[in-house]
Formats: C-alpha cells, sequence, structure tokens
C-alpha cells in the first residue's frame, strides 16, 4: 500500500467537501444552530424567571406588625403603607402594583394569643397577587417565604442544617454528573449524523453517479482507496462533530441556567487526550460502518434509509449511556458503541479506569481495520461497484 | 506481425439473473452466460473492434480485461500482466473508458486532471506538458476551470478521454466510444483513436456501430452471445462482402432464424 495514494485520496474528499459551499453549510449549520439555539433558549428561560433586579416590585401592607417591621426583612422591594385597598388590588391585576399584604390589625397579640388546642381560627394574612406578572410571583413567593420562616421560628422545635451546607458534593462533581449525563448522548449523535451525511455522500453517492468506477479503473489498490475513504470522511465527521460538541459544551451551562454551576474547567490534560481518543476512535468504526452500508446501497437515497436502524441503535446505547453503566467489566469495552458511550461517561463523570478506556479505543480502532478491509473487498465485487 | 499486447485466453463470466431480469430477458435459465470461453490477440499498434449486438458481452470482457470485474474462468495478459494476479499493474498500463464511468460533477477538468495524474504517479513536470497536449488537442482549454456539472455531454466526453490518458498509456481500451456523442464530437474521438494508433498505441473497442469498425479498425471480433463468432484482419473477414452483410449471416446461421 502506498502512502501517497491514501492521501491522494483524502486531498480529493477534503477538496470534495471543503470546495462546496453548500455542503458546508448543511454540515457545519447544525453546530452552530445549537449553540444559538441553546443560548438563546438558556436566556430567555433565565430572563423569564428572574424578575429585572433593577426595578424592586412595589408591595404595599397594611397594619404592617412590630415583630415584621424589619427593614432587613424587605429590602428586595419597595414598601410602602396602603391607603385605598380597593385601589391598590385594582393596580395589581393591571400589573401596576406587584402584592398587598393584609395582616390583622392585632397581628402579634392574635399570635400570641392564639393557641392550637382552641378550635378558634388561627390570625389570618391576606395576600393578593397576580401569577401573571413574574415580578408579582416572585414578591408573593419571597413573602411566603418569609412568612413561614416567621411562623417556624415561633414554635422552633428543632433547626435543619443550621450553620452548616450539607451538601458534599463539589461543585466539580456536581458539573462532572450533569456533562456526563448529556454529553456521550449528545456527541455520538453528534458524530454519527455528521459520518452520515457524508458518508452516504461519499461512498453510495459517487456509486450513484458512477464516479467510483472511474477511480476502480485507476491503478490505486482497493485497500488504498477504502482507507483513504474512511480516513477523510473520519476527519471531516470529527470537524463536525467537533463543532457540535463544542457548542453544546459552551451552552450547557446556559441552557440549564446555571452559568456558575456548571464549568468544564474540570478536567485534566490527561481527561481531554483520552476523551479525543475515545471520540477519534469512535468516528472510525462509525464511518466505516457508514461506508459499509452505504457501499451496498445503489443511491444516496437507498443509503440513507438503510443507515436508519445503524442510526437507532446508536441512539439507543447513546441513550443508556444517561443511566449509568451496566457493568464496570472490561470485557463491556470491546462492544462497539456501547464502548465508546461507557468510555465518555465515565471520563465525563471523573470516574473511569484508563485500561478500559484505552481497551475500547483500541478494539474501535481493530473494527476499523475489519471494516476497511471488507470494503476493499468490496470494492473488488463487481455487484457492487455496478449494482446500480 | 507485431506482437500480442493483450492476449485473452479462454475467459467466461456468468452472471446470476434476478426474476425481474429473467422475466426481462424471457430466458427461463436463472444464469446468463455472458462471456463464453472468449479468447483474441490484439497487436502493438493495432486497433482491434468487438463488434455485436446489444448483450453480446462486449462490455463484460472490457470491464474483465480492465479489472473492474473478475472471470470465473481464464485469464488475459495486459502487457504482461495478469488481470487475474496484478490487476494494478493492469490498469497502470491501459487507458479505459465507457460513458458508464463519470468525472465527478463538483470537480473542474483541470483538477481532475491533476487528480488521477497523482493516481498515477505522474510528476508534475510531465503533468503540465502532458496536460497542454491534450486540453489543447481537445480544446479543453477554454474550459479547463469550469466544473464538470456545467459542461456539455461533448465537453464532458473529451474531458474523460483527456483524464485516461494521463498516464499515456500504450493501451486503451474504450467501451462504445462513439455512443451518445453528436456528430461533432464522435468525430473528434474517431479521429483521435486514428492519431493514437498512429504513434503506436493499442486500442480495444467495442460498438455496435458498422461503419464505425469499417473505418478506424485493423482486426475485428464478430461476437455474438458471449462467443467468439470469427476474428481475423478486416479485409480478410469480408472479402467481398460488406461488414453488415457478414455480421447478418453470421447471426442468422447462429441463431438459426430470419432476423
Amino acid at each position: 500500500m502506498r502512502r501517497s495514494n491514501v492521501t491522494t485520496i483524502m486531498k480529493k474528499e477534503f477538496a470534495r467537501f471543503f470546495g462546496d459551499k453548500r455542503m458546508l453549510i448543511t454540515l457545519f449549520l447544525p453546530g452552530i444552530l445549537i449553540f444559538v439555539l441553546y443560548t438563546i433558549m438558556g436566556s430567555a428561560m433565565t430572563d423569564m424567571l428572574s424578575p429585572d433586579p433593577d426595578i424592586p416590585p412595589t408591595v404595599y401592607v397594611v397594619d404592617i406588625p412590630h415583630s415584621l417591621e424589619k427593614d432587613s426583612l424587605w429590602s428586595w422591594c419597595e414598601i410602602m403603607n396602603a391607603v385605598d385597598q380597593s385601589m391598590i388590588k385594582q393596580q395589581i391585576s393591571d400589573k401596576q402594583a406587584d402584592l398587598l399584604i393584609v395582616f390583622p390589625a392585632d397581628f402579634d397579640e392574635a399570635v400570641a394569643r392564639y393557641d392550637v388546642t382552641t378550635k378558634l381560627d388561627a390570625p389570618n394574612i391576606e395576600l393578593y397577587y397576580n401569577p401573571l406578572e413574574i415580578s408579582s410571583s416572585n414578591a408573593y413567593a419571597i413573602t411566603v417565604s418569609i412568612l413561614d420562616s416567621y411562623e417556624a421560628t415561633l414554635a422552633n422545635k428543632f433547626d435543619l442544617n443550621r450553620d452548616i451546607d450539607g451538601n458534599l458534593a463539589t461543585p466539580e462533581e456536581l458539573s462532572a454528573s450533569i456533562i456526563s449525563m448529556l454529553m456521550p448522548m449528545l456527541i455520538i449523535t453528534f458524530l454519527f449524523s455528521g459520518t452520515a451525511g457524508i458518508g452516504t455522500e461519499s461512498i453510495a453517492g459517487e456509486k450513484e453517479r458512477g464516479t467510483l468506477g472511474t477511480l476502480l479503473v485507476s491503478p490505486l489498490k482497493r485497500s488504498e482507496l477504502a482507507l483513504g475513504k474512511i480516513l477523510s470522511l473520519a476527519i471531516l465527521s470529527f470537524l463536525i462533530g467537533l463543532v457540535s460538541s463544542v457548542s453544546t459544551i459552551l451552552s450547557l451551562p446556559r441552557l440549564i441556567g446555571a452559568t456558575d454551576a456548571i464549568s468544564v474547567d474540570i478536567y485534566t490534560v490527561k481527561e481531554y487526550i483520552l476523551l479525543a481518543l475515545v471520540i477519534l476512535s469512535t468516528l472510525l468504526l462509525l464511518v466505516s460502518l457508514v461506508t459499509l452500508v452505504s457501499a451496498f446501497a445503489k443511491s444516496v437515497k437507498e443509503a440513507s434509509t438503510a443507515i436508519m436502524p445503524l442510526m437507532i441503535v446508536v441512539m439507543v446505547i447513546g441513550v443508556s449511556g444517561m443511566f449509568g453503566s451496566a457493568s464496570s467489566g472490561s470485557w463491556f469495552y470491546l462492544i462497539p458503541i456501547y464502548n465508546s458511550v461507557e468510555s465518555m461517561s465515565a471520563l465525563f463523570a471523573l470516574d473511569y479506569s484508563s485500561l478500559n478506556v484505552v481497551l475500547a479505543v483500541i478494539s474501535n480502532v481493530i473494527y476499523c481495520f475489519i471494516a476497511s478491509f471488507i470494503l476493499a473487498k468490496m470494492f473488488n465485487n463487481e455487484k457492487v461497484i455496478f449494482s446500480g | 506481425m507485431n506482437h500480442s499486447l493483450i492476449s485473452v485466453e479462454g475467459i467466461s463470466k456468468t452472471f446470476k439473473l434476478s426474476k425481474k431480469q429473467q422475466k426481462l430477458t424471457k430466458v427461463d435459465s436463472k444464469y446468463l452466460k455472458a462471456v463464453d470461453n472468449l479468447s483474441f490477440n490484439a497487436y502493438e499498434g493495432e486497433i482491434f473492434g468487438l463488434l455485436g449486438p446489444n448483450g453480446a458481452g462486449k462490455t463484460t470482457a472490457l470491464r474483465i480485461l480492465s479489472t473492474l470485474i473478475k472471470p470465473d474462468s481464464g485469464d488475459a495478459l495486459v502487457d504482461g500482466y495478469s488481470i487475474i494476479t496484478q490487476p494494478e499493474e493492469v490498469r497502470s498500463k491501459i487507458g479505459f473508458l465507457t460513458g458508464e464511468l463519470k468525472l465527478e460533477d463538483f470537480f473542474t477538468p483541470n483538477y481532475l486532471f491533476d487528480f488521477f495524474s497523482s493516481v498515477h504517479n505522474i510528476s508534475s513536470s510531465v503533468r503540465e506538458q502532458r496536460k497542454e497536449i491534450l486540453f489543447s488537442r481537445f480544446g479543453i482549454d477554454g474550459f479547463r476551470e469550469v466544473k464538470v456539472a456545467n459542461l456539455s455531454s461533448g465537453m464532458k466526453q473529451k474531458t474523460s478521454l483527456a483524464v485516461s490518458l494521463v498516464h499515456d498509456p500504450n493501451i486503451i481500451i474504450f467501451d462504445e466510444p462513439t455512443n451518445g456523442l453528436d456528430v461533432l464530437t464522435a468525430k473528434v474521438v474517431t479521429d483521435f483513436l486514428l492519431e493514437l494508433k498512429e504513434s503506436g498505441k493499442t486500442i480495444i473497442i467495442s460498438t455496435h456501430i458498422f461503419s464505425l469498425v469499417e473505418r478506424i479498425c485493423d482486426r475485428v471480433g464478430i461476437l455474438i452471445d458471449g462467443q467468439m463468432e470469427v476474428c481475423d484482419r478486416l479485409e480478410r473477414l469480408t472479402g467481398k462482402l460488406s461488414l453488415e452483410d457478414l455480421f447478418f449471416l453470421l447471426y442468422q446461421e447462429r441463431k438459426g432464424e430470419n432476423i
């Protein structure tokens, strides 16, 4: 096998895909769209759920009791004494004001007098708000929690987590767990869809248009052609997968609305290298599978249809990665696709065995070589070349 | 007589027919013997024609010669290389042209010429020299940077011709050289084949057009149902008959029926 022949084929494939603007747009646009869409969705959702901090909610109050008069309790809002209750209720329903709190006139005394054992009604506070207005429903929620905690202090029997933070997971682990749940499935889906797009085009498309035959009458060895195709397609799909994956990672914190809680700075160089190896070897495998299926098909359309079942299998395995690993036995890391999802999941979760990851990478590369050997055989098979 | 550059020794090829194909060809057998124990030689510096009706096995024979498909039995030597055991060497010696093998729409004639030159390991200086000669010979210069998709069928055929000759092969195999071409491009092609022959190349063509054989071939083999009926120098075969008369005579003898 001549290396220069393999690179000649690869150069041609790159020229084919990078020279075609339409093709580039359809391949890379999804990745960029993911970023834009997730970011817009994320920030829109965050905006919707958090009120504008520059404009504090206007809260009207009737007969505020001495016990709840502290300024520190109401610093989040602009609190005013209500003069005309019905006018303020109208303002709330017109979204002009946010909240009206009506305390009983002798609230503190009534509370002190109140005994649960008597059948008398407890003192009642009235809250009027408008759930259609975000600042209003927020003001309502905050007030409820202030009143609830005041009520709790009145009959304090025990405390919960006083002066301690009970969350024992480090922020890194939290990030890792969220990323490891989502990313393997997303990455494998991105990789597959990129591969399916260009793989069918490069093999079935060339067959359909009769250009594969032109290559086959050249002195190229079948194996050179097969390897050249697989390698160039793997690199192209890597770029597509990279754009999509990076977009997702960057937009993930915004999507979940937790810009501070999720960070990708938690991984070291070692994890990134292992991850890159896993992704690259998975790509080689996916490309091999797609090219094999494409080589059997007569046209791009037929190839795309034939790839659907494969896509479903890959996605199902990808989703399975979201629900933890079924087994940590090394043998499982020899099962194609499953090994990639498991390795990625473990790497993202920072809970991996290097041996298993390396095992997955090596087995993927071996599967790829087997597949390119079969592909080379297929290029020798007239039924494959002239099936159209 | 010059020495034999291509010698075909008893090649056979059987295709399995699908049910649909069986219906179309109205044969009961599941198998179709496309080429049946075919032997012939093509000598250096001549144009050899394989003449026959559609389905006679011409294309199959040429595909076997160009190593696109393998025969079930028999072998052929192309410039001394076996099509069975040395397919890469065979392919480096031949230029193979057929309407079925196309050039990628996306690329320009210039790019494709360079690409196939590197596939054939041609140095860039030789490549540029050949490109100048072939592009000006076929008038490709005017559209050398136009994508194949935007070329007319005549321009495409000219580009295919130029591209198949990047390695200056001594042997040219051409399946139905004038099929689907307008009269002008067809003339460009036949003239060029004669020119190649003048420069000492060996050419095998397949065709069903009698006049083409009469115009350019030195020797001809008439193929009917995968078998070689006759094979000799054109003038020795026909004698007083025209090639057309000879063909129909043979066909009638073979099929035992009037056409």
